[in-house]
């Protein structure tokens, strides 16, 4: 197995004295997400339950399946379950250089994305979202279509605040980037509305 | 010289532009005669006249929109950018800036050759397609468009300086400074074939044609007296059946091997002041320059088969956007005909980097968890299936078999996942048969990922996702230290590097 000393990097940087992103004590999402998630979930599952039950309960459909349509309440409940238990472990923070997100009761997953990588942000929310006030944020980077983090689980105000936060930082870190040596670019119309 | 003023395409260009779209009415429409002979059922429907006339009325619609685009396409070179005005119905008018060209492609189909022109395309990290494709112009006009866009100083504030401003100075100067990375012979361009992952496409499309038609040739030939003789001499042994199989799949498997000489050959990888380009090809000659900047990493690969002849390949890695997932008819930048000794061919293409000596193993839980988990799925198959049909049955040994299998695959699954981080150099070797080896540097990360499952909390366990601007690397079944050591060391070498973004 791998020991502490081969995980040190050559450039003069020891991994144990690394900010650790575990350390980060993360904030839990909105009071309003817990409603919306078991809303969202409960409301397909409902969908599915009733189906099953009356479909075969039409007149055209000669088909006696008793109450086993029933068994659609199994995954139905457990879904719901699932959602609730997540919205109350959904958390974010912000960092000084990235942005942390972790979802998922089963499969726990934590992403990190460091502001330096994230191309444009952008928020979103929908008829039922903006019923509950909340308001996702989404995180572009490059490396494909699965590359994008969505934040889930803000309120309105939170969720531009945190947008407005980001674009200053990208905006920060687009500086460094000089033109092209003896070139004039349009750079400064194309960037500062970026995003 | 070609500054400011608009170009046309090279009247031949119009071969290349019907060509392209013939070819695309094909592809786009092949789903009609793909599917159990829909395609014969049609064409007995139709009758041969009406086909004609139909074909007739595509290839004039080709040629048509063919001749419009022609006529309509200017493309200017700028200061700093090309602009490129097209369009059939919607006029399209696009400028790329030089320095966000990645890979700068020169084509030269066999009917360019005597006229002495080249398709000349250009791609941008996130385009969803080859952005700008000038098909059809001198040869002199592009190779210099090429020099100086490769030339073009890097927009990014780290060690580039030095370089950059050593190009400006080369660039006016004809290429001369070439320097040989790597030949390959054409024996070892054909056992790249033979390898290759395309002899199973080719055996996917002789199945299938072989279906379709064998059915329609019998039905002609039972009226004759042939069937009789081949019947015959069908029912007169399994032998022939077996040599005629081992026939098709050496034709085959000889196919797959020409097919990759014709596309390799000659390939040649050089060093053109600093910039990397590989050329190859004998009907359609190709060559591509890459930035060393812009490659965001390497991959090695060996399949199965090449394992036997000890042939490996090569894939220079670039940003890709969300649509190349999807869209795999591009071609990507392939270094074939590799052998083991060749290795070094890696820390010619970016400073610094080599193939590891040892990798470190992931946790021997991962082949515990899939042996379990084989288990579960097989176990009580056998047993129901065993009582049912009694032991000696051949479905059982058949269902023992296929475990026996699946837990030797597993086996050889988890021996091959390994990583190896050197500086910020991080390479993650997996692959069952063959052998896959990624490497790229972590500062480039755009994301990291961290997930569990139940079974990986309770052993302290990870699996490491690492979003790279090429797509994502991931190595299961970390030690949660090291997935987490790891995670940090990508997030600090990307918050600190000066790169820009793509």
């Amino acid at each position: 197995m791998m020991s502490g000393e081969t995980v040190f990097s050559n450039r003069g940087v020891d991994a144990t004295e690394l900010p650790d992103y575990r350390d980060v004590a993360l904030k839990p999402v909105v009071a309003a997400y817990l409603p919306h998630a078991l809303l969202t979930t409960g409301g397909f599952w409902a969908v599915v339950v009733l189906i099953a039950l009356v479909a075969p309960r039409l007149p055209f459909v000669e088909l006696d399946l008793g109450w086993w349509p029933a068994l659609a309440l199994v995954p139905a409940v457990w879904f719901t379950v699932l959602s609730w238990m997540d919205a109350r472990r959904r958390g974010w923070a912000l960092r000084e250089h990235d942005l942390i997100y972790r979802s998922g009761v089963i499969w726990r997953k934590t992403v990190v994305v460091p502001f330096a990588r994230i191309q444009h942000v952008e928020t979103a929310s929908g008829p039922l979202e903006r019923w509950f006030g909340l308001m996702r944020v989404k995180c572009f980077t490059a490396g494909g279509m699965m590359a994008d983090l969505t934040v889930e689980g803000l309120d309105e105000a939170l969720a531009q605040q945190v947008r407005q936060y980001l674009l200053e930082q990208i905006r920060d870190d687009v500086e460094p980037e000089s033109p092209p040596a003896g070139a004039v670019t349009n750079r400064t119309e194309d960037d500062p509305d970026h995003g | 010289m070609a500054e400011a003023e608009w170009q046309r395409l090279a009247p031949l260009a119009l071969v290349f532009l019907i060509l392209k779209g013939s070819q695309k009415f094909v592809r786009e429409n092949l789903f009609l005669f793909v599917g159990a002979g829909a395609g014969a059922a049609f064409l007995d429907w139709i009758g041969p006249r009406e086909l004609l006339l139909g074909l007739l009325a595509v290839l004039l619609i080709i040629l048509a929109s063919a001749m419009i685009y022609h006529r309509r396409f200017r493309f200017r070179l700028e200061e700093d950018a090309v602009r490129v005005r097209r369009g059939l119905l919607v006029r399209r008018e696009l400028r790329i800036r030089f320095g966000r060209v990645q890979n700068i492609q020169l084509g030269q189909p066999f009917y360019f050759r005597p006229f002495g022109l080249v398709r000349f395309s250009l791609e941008t990290p996130g385009a969803a397609e080859k952005e700008v494709e000038l098909p059809g112009i001198p040869m002199a006009l592009a190779e210099q468009m090429r020099d100086r866009i490769a030339g073009v100083a890097e927009p990014a504030p780290d060690c580039e300086h030095l370089e950059a401003a050593a190009d400006d100075e080369i660039v006016s100067i004809p290429a001369e400074s070439e320097q040989l990375l790597f030949a390959v012979t054409s024996w070892r361009l054909f056992v790249h074939g033979l390898s290759s992952n395309q002899i199973w496409l080719l055996v996917g499309a002789f199945v299938y044609l072989f279906g379709t038609f064998s059915e329609r040739a019998l039905r002609r030939l039972s009226d004759t007296e042939m069937y009789e003789t081949v019947s015959g001499t069908a029912a007169s042994g399994p032998w022939l059946w077996v040599a005629l199989v081992i026939l098709i799949a050496a034709g085959l498997f000889i196919l797959s091997g020409l097919l990759a000489l014709v596309r390799f050959h000659g390939f040649r990888l050089l060093d053109r002041k600093g910039r990397v380009v590989g050329s190859g090809g004998l009907l359609d000659r190709r060559e591509q320059t890459v930035r060393r900047t812009k490659i965001t990493g390497l991959t090695l690969r060996q399949t199965a088969l090449g394992r036997l002849w000890g042939a490996w390949y090569l894939m220079v890695r670039q940003t890709t956007s969300g649509a190349n997932e999807v869209d795999y008819t591009r071609q990507g930048f392939v270094v074939p005909g590799l052998s083991r000794e060749d290795m070094g061919l890696v820390g010619d293409l970016v400073t610094g980097w080599q193939v590891p000596e040892s990798f470190s193993p992931i946790s021997a839980r991962y082949r515990q968890r899939y042996w379990l988990f084989n288990l579960l799925l097989f176990l009580p198959a056998l047993i129901a299936l065993s009582t049912w049909l009694g032991q000696g049955h051949f479905v059982v040994v058949l269902v023992g078999l296929a475990l026996a299998l699946a837990t030797l695959l597993t086996h050889l699954r988890y021996r091959r996942w390994g990583w190896s981080l050197n500086g910020y150099q991080l390479w993650v070797r997996q692959g069952l048969l063959g052998h896959s080896l990624e490497v790229f540097e972590i500062d480039r990360v755009q994301q990291t990922q961290i997930t569990q499952s139940p079974y990986q909390r309770r052993h302290d366990l990870a699996s490491l996702n690492l979003v790279l601007p090429q797509g994502s690397v991931s190595i299961p079944f970390l030690p949660l230290e090291e997935a987490a050591a790891l995670a940090n060391q990508a997030l600090y070498a990307a918050e600190t590097s000066m790169m820009h973004r793509v």
